[in-house]
């Protein structure tokens, strides 16, 4: 295995034009090390990316959002912009793993890595977020729910890499928030991910509400169904139970029955209770 | 199949080195098994116990989920650089007043958490605390003269500014 630190995106790309199927992109590291070590991944090259200053930074513009691929879950965690702007995705970041791992974790490396526990992907979808992907052949984007086609199975093509990202802001909003349910608090594989913002109406109408939920379906998505069943509607908290029980059935229906199911049908509607419980007025 | 090597070089415990080793090293194996700095311990390897933490451009990571390629250019810190026997870390000196260690695996690791979060914020909260110590496991102490060392040394660091 040879490791390979372009010094710009320009020679990044060119190496991956050459040789992307033998190569694994090194983000952070914090996946593909654990992955190298146990043999589950053995490329000819790693090509460093984690200090292309291309893929770094944070910026609220007038297109969106902006979040370099190579930014650290610790630099979310501490980012101001993201706090105003994606507070879903910072709150996330606070619970990411541990210290250590969010130092040097991106969150560019957690997308493409494509688990259905990616703590980052429920934030970045509410958000409508888009990958900003560039190549030889040139830059497009897509949605980030099109980059993993399927459990650790990343849709791109090899000689692609993510750029950025571009959220849409969260405009208005009086409520967001990330949960998770996990073996212990920190350094826990997400058992049920979720997050979630929404613009309450000064008389407590639901005016936008967007949920994504993560680990429990084979891509982290969002859910339509249940968005539908609250927005325009005063939340009361049989209307959140309601909301939840739909969750919980629409789950189940991507999944089918599984022996699990007995315990994430109702983890599933109970994390949405929990974590909707603050929107209720009355 | 055989890595290509890799040739590096960083600053280790404020002394420049230059060294070389085979592309799929981890910093892990650097520091142990070829600079032969044996107080970074190997627990899980996966990034769960944090027995190897050490403090790169000041902040701390685990040292089996990095590659040694990936310390070329920076700044890092193992328990080696804190003190010696006779003039321990003042957070050493917390940890053996306050009785945080005892088997001592996971001390080395504890110790830089703790260096690398006083650096940072010489009086943290409890909750800081804990935020900064959660990827250490300890099977012995049940943490409680863990939480007591470092806010010990955090008494003392925030104390000197």
């Amino acid at each position: 295995m040879q490791y390979i630190r372009p010094q710009t995106l320009d020679e990044a790309l060119d190496h991956l034009d050459r040789q992307g199927r033998r190569t694994r992109i090194l983000a952070g590291g914090t996946d593909l090390v654990v992955d190298l070590r146990s043999g589950d991944a053995k490329p000819e090259f790693l090509l460093d990316v984690s200090r292309l200053p291309e893929l770094k930074g944070i910026a609220a513009t007038p297109e969106g959002v902006l979040v370099g691929a190579g930014v650290t879950l610790a630099e979310i965690e501490s980012s101001e912009v993201l706090q105003r702007h994606a507070p879903a995705l910072n709150r996330c970041s606070r619970t990411f793993a541990s210290r250590q791992v969010r130092n040097v974790a991106t969150i560019g490396g957690n997308v493409a890595h494509c688990s259905p526990c990616g703590d980052t992907v429920p934030p970045l979808v509410i958000h409508e977020a888009r990958a900003v992907l560039a190549s030889r052949r040139g830059r497009r984007e897509v949605e980030v729910e099109a980059i993993a086609s399927g459990p650790y199975a990343c849709a791109l093509p090899p000689d692609e890499i993510i750029v950025r990202f571009v959220l849409k802001p969260a405009a208005g909003i009086t409520f967001a928030d990330f949960q998770k349910i996990g073996r212990r608090r920190a350094l826990a594989i997400a058992r049920i991910n979720a997050a979630a913002m929404a613009r309450q109406e000064p008389d407590g109408r639901i005016a936008f509400l967007r949920f994504a939920l993560g680990s429990c379906t084979p891509t982290p998505q969002r859910l339509s169904e249940v968005e539908d069943h609250l927005i325009g509607r005063h939340p009361t908290a049989q209307l959140i139970w309601e909301a939840g029980s739909i969750l919980a059935e629409r789950t189940i229906a991507i999944t089918g029955r599984r022996p699990s199911t007995v315990y994430k049908e109702a983890a599933i509607q109970g994390l949405f209770v929990r974590m909707l419980a603050p929107l209720v007025t009355t | 199949m055989e890595s290509p090597f890799v040739r590096i070089q960083f600053v280790l415990n404020g002394q420049p080195k230059s060294t070389e080793f085979p592309a799929d090293t981890t910093a892990l194996r650097l520091i142990r098994d070829i600079l032969m700095l044996k107080g970074t311990k190997e627990g899980c390897g996966i990034g769960e116990c944090g027995a190897c933490t050490i403090i790169v451009d000041g902040r701390a990571v685990n040292a089996c989920l990095m590659l040694a390629a990936q310390l070329d250019g920076r700044t890092v810190e193992t328990v080696e650089g804190l003190g010696t026997p006779e003039a321990l870390h003042p957070v050493q000196e917390a940890f053996v007043r306050e009785h945080g260690v005892q088997c001592g695996f996971c001390t080395p690791g504890l110790l830089m958490s703790t260096k690398a979060l006083l650096d940072e914020n010489p009086s943290p909260t409890r909750d800081e605390i804990a935020a900064a110590a959660a990827g250490n496991l300890c099977r012995c102490t049940g943490y409680h003269h863990i939480f007591a060392s470092i806010e010990a040394a955090a008494a003392r660091a925030s104390n000197k500014d």
